[in-house]
């Protein structure tokens, strides 16, 4: 006889998710495999000649691309001789600043720096995130997608998104060929919901740096990097090839963060053995080395594997850590769904939601779920209020502000408008008044007419061929109408001749005042130091439309 | 002088006493190490008969699309992550592409598993320029030869979405990509329950797949029947 | 004594009191000349020293403006980053303690006088199996000789030797 409560609990959403038993022979284990290398570092004339265990003449691709450029010197050898246990509490003492810290951190070598933070418990990895991220002031930033690639929702999706607080804005595509439509919509979108936002188009690597280089978006982040020489080949990439592709996009006065995850290799089939973590570890030594600003980690895309094993949201704070102890810009994931259940998806974001990050998620669904073309996003728009409301419980700035029905609807019209406007003077095809109407109070795709695809696609090619420009985008603005707007685009243009957003967890204000971690340094020292919520700041958050004032009764 | 002046020019000030290192380059070249070494078991057997013909021809007939499979497909692993057989899968793609009046030629890559490659190795041996690339457990692309490898003319990348129609739908739109035409792309699906689901499970079939990987091998000309 | 002098001076007189300031001067260093270094003092360029700052066709950041934009006085070309600026927020990377981003931004700075189509191409050039090892040392030539891109010219054969050793090379 079947068990009554075995019933009830089976029928969980928990028990909906996939779960798998560790195999660490194929690298299906979160943290301290059993064959992870042991830290260890010679050097020898100024040149590291053994890294974890391995001696120069074995070193893969990987390990000489570390050990030429992705460590400090300097420390290194002090570093790697403390003991793990000692630099894990030094990371968590409050009486230990991060600028002491950051140069031992950035000396370890990738099996060290997996050690130390295997040290510490969620909890401890949690107050190290607070004193040791790149930028004092937290930040989010969202996913702005489409199952049908409609470039009007993606506008006031966008738009939407800006206004509620995001601080960047990434699109991708259903199909590719919509890829510079995306990157058009998005980036005018987001500049009708609030100027100086930053945004992006992930596509194939070549195709995302022509969109950047013809200023149709303001940074990238889809430059993936892997943990094992293996699948760094199935990426279509190496080493080299990844760090002169940081220099392509500065060339450009692009920002440009890399990409990595736990969870990449086995999945890709090539984790030789070693786990997640130690793996991520190298990828954001590699990430380091090739002089890229930042990262987005957390396993991303891949989640749903370290989820599947024991102590993989662990792990992925974990991962998080290292990337911030490397000084890097952590856009920390929350992204990509990888549970069911309610219970789980908020406990995996507390991890990063509590602490705060330079973007706690690297990709908050601004759509229903079903529109997400990440494949499904950790928090879509029907968890807008669930957000503000879990900031105002707990004295937390999550990036998000609390906003008005009429406030939305009139952002959504305008970037409706802006773009509608925009796609006419740039000759291409007409985006209709019926169209604006539905993306003002739209929620998702299935609330709008559908497009001609097979003409916007020749469109879109066409566009590219023409090599319309960010510039062309900004004098169509004006041209329709939109100067306010066309304003905003001017000035993102023009912010990037200047280079200074090419800084570690670089972002803009409404003004293209720049806020990074080079001017707004983290100095977290304990209580009442670091990143404070300001009285008006708490004013906002506190404020939401649902709260009953006692004045009303 | 208002305060934020203050402020500012004491962080300048402050900033000034301070001086930064900055580390050294070298440089260094290595060897080889080993690859990936998984072992596991094969499951369910299917009802293709597949013989291998030598190395794959690139192609002349302006009229083909060529199908790659991945190393594991039907050899080590006989459905897709969902339970559709394999030999149903080749039946829906044959028929679309037939539909169309086109023809169809199957090879298999040993060099890679990733099925972005598979797909573009499919395409560079075609006579159209147009190939298919599908793994093991679905996961199929239509690709074209003067594309970057990574990059696609239709991805679909959720394996748990695909079923028989969308297999058939595949076939027929390669086959109008090869006779020039542009397709209505097949209808995209998303559920973002898909990964909780499934993806770790997908690792674990992936990771059969890559233990047939040979770098070395050449993609090899299949002869199929359908039992 | 202006106002700025002002606070220096009663910076050196407190620190003086908390007696560990003999050898630190208050006094306001000089703006940096075209020779010397910039820092963290000078960031954000945009906002505190745009007069550094001049784009690749040789306008000031601050003739970049919204209504030359419109009547056509400016385009796409004089938005460009230059090599010089690049090399400005490089000095400001290493001022903050950031060698390796220091260092990516002085490998841009070379690789600004590359057209758009022959950058994308070099990248794809340097992805796995795309090219031989004589392939490599001519695009390293090429960056050396037409572009003076000489650390990056380093890095590219660093990378074809690298891909021989590692088998990573197009093999015809």
């Amino acid at each position: 006889m079947k068990s009554k409560r075995f019933e009830v609990l089976d029928a969980r959403p928990v028990n909906q998710d996939g779960f798998v038993s560790e195999w660490p022979e194929v690298g299906l284990i979160a943290m301290d495999g059993p064959n992870d290398p042991k830290p260890s570092l010679r050097i020898e004339n100024g040149r590291i000649v053994e890294l974890d265990g391995k001696p120069e003449a074995e070193f893969d691709m990987l390990d000489s691309f570390i050990a030429t450029y992705g460590i400090n010197l300097e420390k290194a050898e002090e570093v790697n001789a403390m003991d793990s246990v000692e630099l894990a509490h030094m990371l968590c003492d409050i009486n230990v600043p991060r600028h002491v810290l950051i140069p031992l951190t950035t000396a370890m070598t990738p099996a060290k720096a997996a050690e130390v933070v295997s040290q510490m418990s969620v909890l401890e990895m949690m107050s190290a995130v607070t004193k040791m991220r790149a930028r004092k002031t937290p930040a989010n930033q969202c996913h702005v997608t489409n199952l049908a690639d409609n470039p009007v929702q993606i506008a006031a999706d966008a738009a939407e998104a800006a206004l509620r607080g995001f601080a960047e804005e990434e699109t991708t595509v259903g199909i590719v060929r919509y890829a510079p439509f995306n990157a058009l919509a998005i980036l005018v979108g987001a500049q009708v919901g609030r100027p100086g936002i930053l945004t992006q188009c992930a596509v194939e690597e070549a195709t995302e740096l022509q969109l950047g280089m013809r200023g149709l978006t303001a940074y990238a982040e889809t430059v993936s990097v892997y943990g094992t020489e293996a699948v760094f080949m199935d990426g279509d990439d190496t080493p080299w090839s990844k760090a002169f592709l940081a220099s392509c996009y500065a060339s450009r006065g692009l920002k440009m963060r890399f990409t990595s995850g736990t969870g990449s290799e086995v999945q890709m089939g090539f984790a030789e053995g070693m786990s997640m973590l130690y793996l991520e570890s190298r990828c954001l030594f590699v990430t380091k080395a090739a002089g890229s600003q930042g990262t987005q980690n957390g396993s991303v895309s891949c989640v749903g594997v370290p989820a599947a094993v024991p102590q993989g949201v662990r792990a992925m704070l974990a991962e998080n850590l290292i990337a911030i102890m490397l000084d890097l810009e952590c856009a920390s994931s929350n992204d990509q769904t990888f549970t069911h259940s309610d219970l789980r998806r908020v406990a995996r974001s507390l991890m990063q939601f509590v602490p705060g990050t330079d973007f706690i998620c690297s990709g908050y669904s601004s759509t229903p779920n079903y529109d997400n073309m990440f494949a499904g996003s950790n928090w879509d728009a029907e968890d807008y209020d669930d957000w503000v409301i879990l900031q105002r419980d707990l004295h937390v700035d999550g990036g998000l502000v609390p906003v008005l029905e009429e406030d939305v609807v009139a952002v959504r019209r305008k970037a409706a408008r802006a773009i509608q406007a925009a796609f006419k003077e740039l000759g291409l095809p007409e985006i209709t008044d019926v169209e604006v109407e539905a993306a003002t109070y739209a929620h998702g795709s299935k609330d709008m007419p559908a497009r001609n695809v097979v003409e916007d696609l020749k469109a879109a090619e066409d566009m590219m061929k023409r090599e319309v420009t960010g510039l062309d985008v900004a004098k169509a603005l004006s041209k329709g109408g939109f100067d306010d707007v066309s304003e905003a685009v001017f000035n993102l243009l023009k912010r990037r001749a200047a280079g200074d957003y090419l800084h570690t967890s670089a972002i803009f204000d409404r003004d293209f005042n720049v806020d990074s971690a080079v001017n707004n340094p983290n100095d977290y020292a304990g209580p009442k130091s670091g990143y404070q919520i300001s009285e008006a700041k708490w004013e906002i958050l506190k404020t939401i439309r649902q709260a009953v004032s006692p004045e009303s009764i | 002088m208002d305060q934020a002046t203050i402020k500012r020019l004491v962080e300048e000030v402050v900033r000034e006493l301070a001086a930064q290192p900055a580390a050294a380059d070298t440089a260094t070249v290595s060897k080889p190490a080993r690859g990936g070494v998984t072992n596991m078991t094969p499951t369910t057997a299917g009802n293709l008969t597949i013989s291998e013909t030598g190395d794959a021809a690139r192609g002349t007939d302006p009229k083909e699309v060529v199908i790659a499979l991945s190393p594991a497909f039907s050899t080590k692993i006989h459905e897709t992550i969902i339970g559709i057989p394999h030999a149903a899968v080749l039946k829906e793609i044959c028929a679309g592409i037939e539909e169309e009046g086109l023809k169809y030629r199957f090879v298999r890559m040993y060099k890679t598993a990733d099925v972005g490659f598979v797909a573009h190795e499919a395409a560079k041996l075609s006579g159209s320029g147009i190939g298919i690339g599908i793994q093991s457990r679905g996961t199929t692309v239509i690709h074209q030869k003067d594309l970057p490898p990574l990059s696609n003319v239709e991805l679909f990348s959720q394996s748990p979405l695909i079923d028989e129609a969308t297999f058939r739908a595949i076939g027929k739109n390669a086959a109008k990509y090869a006779k020039g035409e542009n397709p209505t792309p097949v209808p995209i699906r998303n559920d973002q329950m898909a990964r909780p689901k499934y993806q770790a499970i997908a690792a674990l079939l992936h990771n059969k797949e890559t233990t047939l990987v040979d770098s070395s091998k050449k993609p090899q000309g299949l002869q199929i029947s359908f039992a | 004594m202006d106002q700025e002098q002002l606070i220096r001076q009663i910076m050196a007189e407190v620190m003086k009191n908390l007696g560990n300031a003999d050898q630190v001067s208050f006094e306001k260093k000089p703006a940096p000349a075209a020779s010397g270094k910039i820092g963290v003092a000078e960031y954000p360029l945009a906002e505190k020293s745009p007069h550094l700052v001049t784009t690749d066709s040789g306008v000031k950041l601050n003739d970049l403006t919204f209504e030359k934009m419109k009547s056509g006085q400016i385009g796409p070309k004089d938005f460009r980053i230059s090599s010089e600026t690049l090399e400005l927020q490089a000095q400001v990377a290493d001022d903050s303690g950031r060698g390796p981003l220091a260092r990516n931004m002085r490998r841009a700075a070379e690789l600004v006088a590359v057209p758009d189509e022959r950058l994308l191409a070099i990248y794809n050039a340097l992805r796995p199996y795309r090219s031989t090892k004589a392939e490599l040392y001519d695009i390293a030539a090429e960056l050396e000789g037409t572009y003076g891109a000489t650390v990056s010219a380093g890095f590219v054969r660093q990378a074809a030797d690298v891909y021989e050793a590692r088998g990573r090379l197009r093999a015809d």
